[in-house]
């Protein structure tokens, strides 16, 4: 992160290795491909044309590599989207057969499994409103801490933990009600 | 909501957060099998008697096992990743080119370095800003200094033509000025008909 403030030429480390989770983040978001790849794009060339901006707030007893640059990006990231949703004015509804899932290609009745749980999962998701759709990705698809959430979103740690667990309670009732 | 509902939804939160935790990283039991409904203790957590609401168990693992991963075509990656290198290195030139220059608050020039006199002059000036006033910071160094020097000459000229001095020996000493500066104006133009 540092080189990367040093050398703008450094940032290319950091961006191959938060590339994969700000798209993730985009596509949930937008629910389409193209929608997500142009979010994700404003996101990194926004990053890097502002990284002398970034000021790391990770502490020494946070652990050594602790960094708040993932919380950074993922703000801009936040707003990339909003910009992004503003213009194409999509509900993240696309279906997850359009996404491309690595699976077992021997393995077709499991895949077929797996996509059927995948859809119903997304779907109860995406049926959330956006605080709790938006704070359920970053916990489980890209595995933020709920530090982290608090700090992307702008709300508490406290609010977040509720939050997430208001939400879970409501997917864990929705994915039941649906498959019984 | 009453305090206490507040504060057992609070409790339960963080006990959810606790579980989350474990969960992802992977330590609490992925049965493979979404737990039934009803309340469960929270593995790790070390209290023992924190339970864990049943639906918001299920939907952990739900979705924690069946959320996706998405990437980005390879294409992308690399036309994404060209972009940022031309960035990058167009935003390295400047940074070297301004490597010697130093930010100088204006505000604290004209809290020491500008007698009041001086200050009241440049705060009547237009496209001054009044140096007692908190100002933007300057970049010296690089073009930008020769501008805002240009400038800071040529506004100064300005106002000196439009504001008469006060004294009369001062107005005498300009009116020579501008004598010399006609006649020599004069000079050059009469040197040149000669040549033509």
């Amino acid at each position: 992160m540092e080189a990367a403030r040093r050398d703008p030429s450094q940032f290319d480390a950091l961006y191959r290795r938060y590339l994969a989770q700000v798209y993730s983040f985009a596509y949930y978001e937008l629910g389409d491909h193209h929608a997500a790849e142009d979010a994700t794009e404003r996101t990194f060339l926004s990053a890097l044309a502002n990284i002398h901006r970034f000021e790391e707030r990770a502490r020494p007893a946070d652990g050594e590599g602790a960094s708040t640059f993932r919380v950074w990006l993922f703000r801009i990231a936040r707003n990339a989207i909003a910009n992004q949703r503003r213009t194409v004015r999509r509900r993240p509804t696309a279906p997850i057969e359009a996404a491309a899932i690595v699976a077992d290609p021997l393995d077709v009745e499991g895949d077929a499994v797996r996509r059927e749980e995948g859809s119903a999962a997304w779907l109860a998701v995406g049926r959330q409103p956006t605080d709790r759709r938006r704070a359920l990705i970053l916990r489980f698809v890209d595995e933020m801490s709920t530090a982290e959430i608090a700090g992307v979103m702008g709300r508490s740690e406290g609010a977040i933990r509720v939050l997430i667990h208001r939400a879970l309670r409501s997917v864990g009732r929705d994915l039941r009600g649906r498959s019984r | 909501m009453t305090f206490l509902g507040r504060d057992a939804l609070e409790v339960d939160a963080l006990v959810t957060d606790r579980y989350l935790e474990s969960l992802l990283a992977g330590h609490a039991p992925v049965a493979g099998h979404a737990p039934m409904a009803g309340h469960a203790p929270v593995p790790g957590d070390g209290r023992g008697g924190a339970m864990l609401d049943g639906e918001v168990r299920f939907a952990a693992h739900r979705l924690g096992l069946d959320l996706p991963h998405f990437y980005p075509s390879f294409r992308f990656e690399e036309r994404l990743g060209r972009r940022l290198a031309d960035l990058a290195a167009s935003l390295r030139f400047p940074a070297a080119a301004g490597a010697e220059g130093v930010v100088i608050p204006l505000g604290g020039i004209g809290r020491g370095g500008v007698d009041p006199a001086t200050a009241d002059l440049l705060a009547g000036l237009a496209g001054f800003d009044d140096p007692r006033r908190p100002g933007r910071p300057l970049l010296i160094g690089g073009a930008i200094t020769s501008a805002a020097l240009s400038l800071a000459g040529v506004a100064w000229v300005a106002w000196r033509r439009n504001h008469p001095a006060a004294s009369r020996m001062a107005r005498a000493v300009r009116a020579v000025n501008a004598a010399r500066a006609v006649s020599a104006a004069r000079a050059v133009s009469a040197a040149r008909a000669r040549l033509d």
